[in-house]
């Protein structure tokens, strides 16, 4: 089952690229399938914001709360 | 959206036939016209048996309420989730969600790391396997379905890793399949039993199916 897909060009910072490649490496993932993955997570991630949902970290231990502001 | 098709083989019961089916890698309306036109009938009639048996409730299958229609609308658009479907002899024979988002690894050989889980699969109710039933009309729906889901995300660097959550029911299933029960999960409604399949799992599913 093969889905077609579109080609482009992406234009990183050694910075950037740095962070790719070490997020690469920690996921298991190749830069592309790492960039899809972060595409469905924003995309969700704004969808729910949309909708009025919150979005926040918890710390395991204390049960704190942060919100992160998406603006 | 373009709809990829793929042939695959059903077993139909009744002639031990091989029949050809697709596999779809999207529900689309026509499926959920099925659902509600032909699944729910058939289900209904599938209860009422049960029922006219004085089967207990806690016994009867699983899935009866879910609803295929609800479950498409909460992830409309999102590419975080994605459907399948096995349609044969003009008719949708079993539907499936995966979520390749939301869930990681909690094996500690691939703790973290990014799988695909599988949100809901469930066949049609004619191809139910049980005593108060008439036989199924297909077999090798849920294995193609689960074979779909490896696949789809091998291709996307995943190395096939795949997860779930298996209703009672349908754990022998899974474990036929060559998932490793990880047991009751308490983090989870009605403490589910959880499954994963490591990559060296998911190729041993994936050759077994090849005849390797």
């Amino acid at each position: 089952m093969t889905t077609s897909k579109r080609t482009m060009t992406l234009n990183l910072t050694d910075a950037e690229m740095r962070v790719l490649e070490e997020l690469c490496s920690k996921k298991d993932l190749s830069k592309t399938s790492l960039l899809r993955q972060a595409l469905r997570l924003y995309q969700l991630v704004e969808a729910r914001i949309e909708k009025g949902d919150k979005l926040f970290f918890e710390d395991e231990k204390t049960k704190e709360k942060a919100e992160v502001m998406m603006l | 959206m373009t709809v990829t098709i793929s042939p695959v083989v059903l077993r139909k019961v009744a002639t031990n036939e091989a029949i050809d089916a697709e596999l779809r890698d999207a529900i689309e309306q026509q499926q959920l016209f099925d659902w509600v036109l032909h699944w729910q009938p058939a289900l209904y009639e599938r209860l009422k048996a049960l029922a006219a048996a004085r089967v207990s409730p806690d016994n009867w299958p699983q899935s009866a309420h879910w609803n295929w229609v609800a479950k498409l609308n909460e992830i409309k658009d999102l590419l975080a989730h994605q459907t399948l479907c096995v349609v044969c002899e003009g008719m949708t024979q079993g539907l499936m969600r995966v979520d390749t988002v939301g869930k990681r690894c909690r094996l500690d050989s691939q703790k973290g790391l990014n799988l695909v889980y599988i949100d809901y699969l469930e066949v049609a109710p004619w191809n139910w396997d049980g005593p108060y039933f008439d036989p199924p009309r297909y077999r090798g729906i849920g294995t193609i379905l689960l074979r779909a889901a490896i696949e789809i995300r091998l291709a996307e660097g995943f190395k096939g890793r795949i997860g779930l959550h298996s209703l009672p029911q349908s754990t022998t299933f899974y474990e036929r399949c060559g998932l490793a029960n990880r047991g009751p999960d308490a983090a989870y409604q009605s403490r589910l039993p959880y499954f994963e399949m490591t990559p060296e799992q998911v190729q041993a599913f994936l050759n077994r199916g090849s005849g390797k």
